[in-house]
């Protein structure tokens, strides 16, 4: 969600400062104090608005700190005003701004804090690098020159010193705010805000010992206090979340270069006091060595993680290399398995069929033999009910293989019409007893692809369904033709017909139909599973359309040769 | 010694080989029977057949490994070899081509259908 950043307010902040610089000393006074107020209105209002409590704490000890600064103002006012002299130095007004900076920095961290809440061991050694550097340059530039200014007064002196000392807090707050970054409109204004604060107050810290404070120097506090005020006022000031940032340990190429300008300020600072003819102090080479030890223990920190990171990804190798090798142990398994069951299903249909041939050759040779008309039926019939074993196991098998998608056809090119006659005529018999009227009706040549022992069972699966589930009777016909790239087989029957519940099931493995099991009509539901499969396998389809008590028809299409 | 033609028949399931050599000498053929492969590579050697009926799974030696060893031997190399077994997948008839068999068979079998491939192989 993006809202408006508050440009009134600034507009408004930026007229008053404006403003300001027109009006004579005493209004002056009266109007720092006001814009200061209302800045710090702004900023408790906006808090009030835009921060949830949760997230209050940081914001209301900045507050704190703000306050004793405009108080602060506000007694040096009077003084100007009332008393016309300038406040004491030292004396309250000091006490109330030294004493407002402490809040302003434990807020800013505080805020900061949301903004990456871990604490770790980077932002520590930076920050200490940081701290270390700032302090050095602020000893030597801004503190310790009063020691040789000639101020005489101890007290002055020591207040004097406390202002850039005081800074060097702030500016480490600023580091703070400027190293987690965070990219919305109130951490921005809240970031130009401190920056000001502390900008203002090292250009105070120099001209206090030439020639007295410059009034434009004001532009920068006022500035700094609308900027903070308006950074509450901001809708995003609820919303300074933590940044994501990835744990690999990584040599960013700001921090190096953060942590590079810590070293090289000793060095910098020693030249530039040599280069002044100031004398060189030892306080350099002391930061200078503390500077150095954190930085390295910084890197050796580095080293360490990435060490650590190192083992860790060995570690993550190993396992997959493990995992891998498990994988290749199971897929072996699996194989055997594989192997283990095809070995089964040829055993055991081997095993069926070895006694399925004596009985069938010595019935066959019985029969030969046999005088007697009515034995020889008897024989009849046990061939016959050997022959339906037989074609049971090897559907059985056909079975399997579909479901375990190892069909595999060597295709030839071959006559439909001519497979179809044939099944009608090997059906003849076995109409003919039933009472059943059996026509085939030829196409001309009608080429496909195929297997024609698949193709024979396809058509004979179709024919002997069809007598099966027709009455003594009835008629079944099948036509073959040619049509659209297509080769179409028509087995339809003046039989019991399907339901539709039964049509929808109709090619699943093992499905018997209602009427089937009403009628006790033999089977295993295997026939038309296997009779899909061979025309699935040939590139074809197989539907069905069927009239409750009139009859069914079977319509088979599989692509033409080319 | 009769001038019918010499036929060894090999096969472990004994009713099945009784039922084979029952059938060939009523159709005329001198036959000798083996429970397995190397009962009839020796009937082989001792007297050279015209053709050969072998089932595939048999012990000692089965089937395909006899056909090799036949087709590898000088005097036996040509002999016609018919393998007659329950072993019906399209890999297993195509094994049994490879090693060298004339014709493949599938249990059960109609007789006739032995008898025409032995007429073909002999003709």
């Amino acid at each position: 969600m993006t809202s408006k950043p508050p440009w009134m307010a600034l507009a408004v902040g930026a007229a008053a400062i404006g403003g300001y610089y027109f009006l004579p000393s005493r209004g002056q006074s009266i109007a720092y104090v006001v814009i200061g107020v209302g800045s710090l209105g702004c900023f408790l209002a906006g808090v009030r608005l835009n921060v949830p409590d949760r997230l209050r704490l940081g914001w209301y000890v900045f507050a704190a700190g703000f306050a004793l600064e405009v108080v602060g103002d506000a007694v040096g006012s009077f003084y100007e005003l009332f008393l016309n002299r300038e406040p004491p130095t030292p004396g309250l007004t000091d006490v109330l701004y030294l004493g407002g900076y402490p809040f302003l920095v434990v807020g800013a961290i505080l805020l900061v804090q949301r903004v990456r809440n871990t604490l770790n061991h980077t932002v520590l050694y930076d920050t200490l690098a940081v701290f270390l550097a700032v302090t050095l340059v602020q000893w030597v530039f801004f503190i310790d020159r009063y020691n040789h200014a000639g101020v005489t007064d101890r007290g002055v002196r020591l207040v004097d010193m406390a202002y850039p000392a005081m800074d060097v807090i702030l500016l480490v707050a600023l580091g703070q705010l400027l190293v987690r970054y965070a990219r919305n409109f109130a951490f921005q204004s809240l970031l130009v805000g401190v920056g000001l604060l502390v900008a203002a107050d090292e250009i105070y810290a120099m001209k206090t010992l030439s020639y007295g404070t410059p009034r434009w120097l004001d532009l920068f506090y006022l500035g700094s206090y609308v900027a903070l005020g308006v950074a509450a006022l901001d809708a995003s000031a609820g919303k300074i979340e933590p940044v994501v940032v990835g744990d690999v340990p990584r040599l960013a190429r700001g921090r190096l270069a953060l942590r590079g300008a810590a070293l090289l300020t000793p060095p910098g600072v020693l030249l530039a006091e040599e280069a002044a003819g100031h004398r060189v102090h030892m306080s350099i080479g002391i930061f200078g060595v503390a500077i150095a030890l954190v930085v390295m223990l910084r890197f050796v920190e580095l080293f360490r993680d990435a060490d650590r990171a190192r083992a860790a990804e060995a570690a993550v190798r190993r396992e997959s290399e493990t995992a891998q090798q498990l994988l290749a142990v199971q897929n072996q398994r699996l194989r055997e398995l594989d192997t283990l069951k095809d070995e089964f299903l040829s055993s055991v249909s081997h095993e069926l069929r070895t006694p399925l041939t004596s009985i069938q050759g010595y019935v066959e040779l019985l029969r030969e033999d046999e005088g007697n008309a009515m034995k020889r039926g008897y024989l009849d019939i046990i061939e016959r009910n050997s022959e339906r074993l037989l074609g049971l196991v090897a559907d059985v098998l056909f079975a399997a293989r579909v479901l375990e998608g190892q069909l595999r056809f060597e295709f030839q090119p071959v006559d439909v019409g001519m497979l179809a006659h044939q099944a009608v005529e090997e059906a003849r018999p076995r109409a003919t007893r039933a009472g059943i009227e059996l026509m085939s009706h030829d196409g001309a040549a009608l080429q496909v692809d195929g297997e024609p022992a698949r193709l024979s069972q396809l058509l004979d699966n179709l024919v002997s369904n069809a007598i099966k589930f027709t009455p003594s009777g009835g008629r079944v016909e099948v036509r073959t033709s040619g049509a659209e790239g297509f080769v179409r087989i028509e087995v339809s029957d003046t039989g019991v017909g399907l339901s539709a519940a039964d049509r929808d099931h109709l090619f699943e493995r093992f499905f018997r139909s209602q009427t089937a099991l009403e009628r006790q009509i033999q089977g295993t539901g295997l026939g038309l599973y296997i009779s899909r499969a061979i025309v699935e396998a040939h590139g074809g389809r197989i539907g069905v359309t069927s009239v409750e008590g009139e009859g069914t028809t079977f319509l088979v299409e599989l692509p033409a040769r080319a | 010694m009769n001038d019918r033609p010499y036929v060894i028949c090999a096969d472990d399931d004994r009713d099945i080989l009784s039922l084979v050599a029952l059938r060939l000498e009523r159709s005329g053929f001198d036959v000798a029977t083996a429970n397995d492969g190397e009962e009839a590579l020796e009937l082989a050697r001792a007297r050279r057949p015209v053709v050969v009926v072998l089932d595939v799974m048999m012990p000692r030696l089965n089937g395909v490994e006899l056909v090799k060893t036949l087709r590898a031997d000088a005097a036996l190399g040509d002999v016609k070899i018919i393998l007659l077994s329950a072993r019906a997948q399209d890999t297993d008839v195509a094994r049994g081509l490879d090693a060298g068999a004339d014709a493949y068979l599938v249990k059960p079998f109609k007789y006739t259908e032995l008898a025409e491939e032995i007429e073909r192989l002999t003709a």
